[in-house]
């Protein structure tokens, strides 16, 4: 019988919903995971990076990483908010230009026993950088 | 990666046509009508797994690449993928090297049959290299059982190597990519910049995307505005 996968509800929420930090700052918060069977689950992982996007090719950066294993924690409950934290770095910081930008984000991964996995994010914006602007928008 | 939500800040949208969305592995191939992946791997295995893409730039060589190495992968074989820069004539000693480490990724051995390769060498760019380079890869797969998967832009220089599949773009289906595929663009970009996007760059599908990403650059604020109430004249 073919089982239907359902797609796992992740759920990222930053303390106090605050989304511009400072360098130097604590960013903590919690995640929570839903609708998948706790037996579908081999890992979850938890990041908080750093990426480019533009038309180039990607950067990117692992400022904090955890890895929860299933097999490691067979108590893990993952309806449960667990909670992350870490003291953001200096650099890079979130830059919105034309054509490159950098984005800040927790990540959370969840890899299912089948080989499939999931991520949501919660973007977040390091500095203050102003935003640039484009030329010559609004022509339509 | 199979599924993404994302959650921004109200300061910024994420233009859908960036590289994050659009490379190749982010983005399956669209397949003609009655054509698969799980078909073309059949006929790739069916040619004694030598085979070649063909199609001008940027009609989608790396990203039907990109569709097929998942299922390659699941039968077990490990995949090394090299791509060649331009002017690249030839295939560099230590690049062969690097490759010889790789071997058959552990499955069950009841699920390998015997002419199932050790690895996959994909080769992007093949036409770059010099008949004596091409003679070395290819005398270097045989010797090592690994199956030689190459894209070039036209036939010339493919030698013995059989075409497995001819990428073309057509304006429907970057239509469809624009309008079905990519999360969302917000209604900033209409059917018929698409087709001047498409037409502009000769056909190819990754500077036409490149081209709206701009686009969708110069007009990203006023839809931010727009969302926030403010009256703006488009």
């Amino acid at each position: 019988m073919i089982k239907a996968l359902r797609q796992p509800l992740i759920s990222i929420q930053i303390d106090r919903g605050q989304q511009v930090f400072g360098s130097g700052e604590v960013l903590a918060g919690a995640f929570q995971i839903d609708a998948v069977d706790h037996a579908d689950v081999r890992v979850v992982e938890t990041s908080v990076l750093w990426f480019t996007e533009g038309t180039g090719d990607e950067d990117m950066g692992v400022h904090y990483f955890e890895r929860l294993s299933v097999d490691d924690v067979p108590e893990l409950n993952l309806q449960e908010r667990r909670r992350f934290q870490t003291v953001l770095p200096n650099s890079p910081l979130s830059y919105e230009g034309v054509s490159v930008k950098i984005c800040w984000c927790v990540r959370v991964r969840v890899f299912l026993r089948q080989g499939r996995d999931f991520v949501a994010e919660r973007a977040f914006q390091l500095g203050n950088i102003p935003l640039v602007q484009a030329e010559g928008m609004a022509t339509i | 990666m199979n599924a993404i939500t994302s959650e921004t800040p109200n300061r910024r949208l994420t233009n859908p046509f960036a590289t994050r969305w659009v490379r190749p592995g982010a983005m399956a191939y669209l397949f003609p009508q009655g054509r698969t992946a799980a078909e073309i791997v059949r006929q790739f295995q069916a040619n004694d797994w030598r085979s070649a893409i063909v199609g001008p730039h940027g009609s989608g060589k790396s990203t039907l690449v990109a569709t097929i190495i998942p299922l390659i992968e699941q039968m077990g074989i490990a995949v090394r993928r090299i791509s060649l820069h331009d002017g690249q004539r030839r295939f560099p000693a230590d690049l062969l090297q690097q490759c010889l480490p790789i071997s058959r990724r552990e499955v069950p051995s009841d699920e390998i049959s015997n002419s199932t390769p050790r690895a996959l060498l994909v080769i992007d760019g093949y036409e770059q290299l010099t008949w004596w380079s091409r003679h070395r890869l290819s005398a270097c797969c045989r010797r090592n059982e690994w199956a030689l998967l190459v894209t070039a832009h036209a036939d010339s220089g493919l030698g013995k190597i059989p075409v497995l599949f001819r990428t073309a773009a057509s304006l429907p289906t970057v239509q469809h990519l624009v309008d079905d595929m990519l999360p969302s663009h917000y209604g900033l970009i209409h059917a018929d910049e698409v087709a001047a996007a498409f037409n502009d760059h000769g056909g190819n599908v990754r500077e036409t995307l490149f081209a709206l990403y701009h686009l969708f650059e110069q007009r990203r604020n006023t839809y931010g505005k727009q969302r926030a109430g403010e009256s703006v004249r488009l």
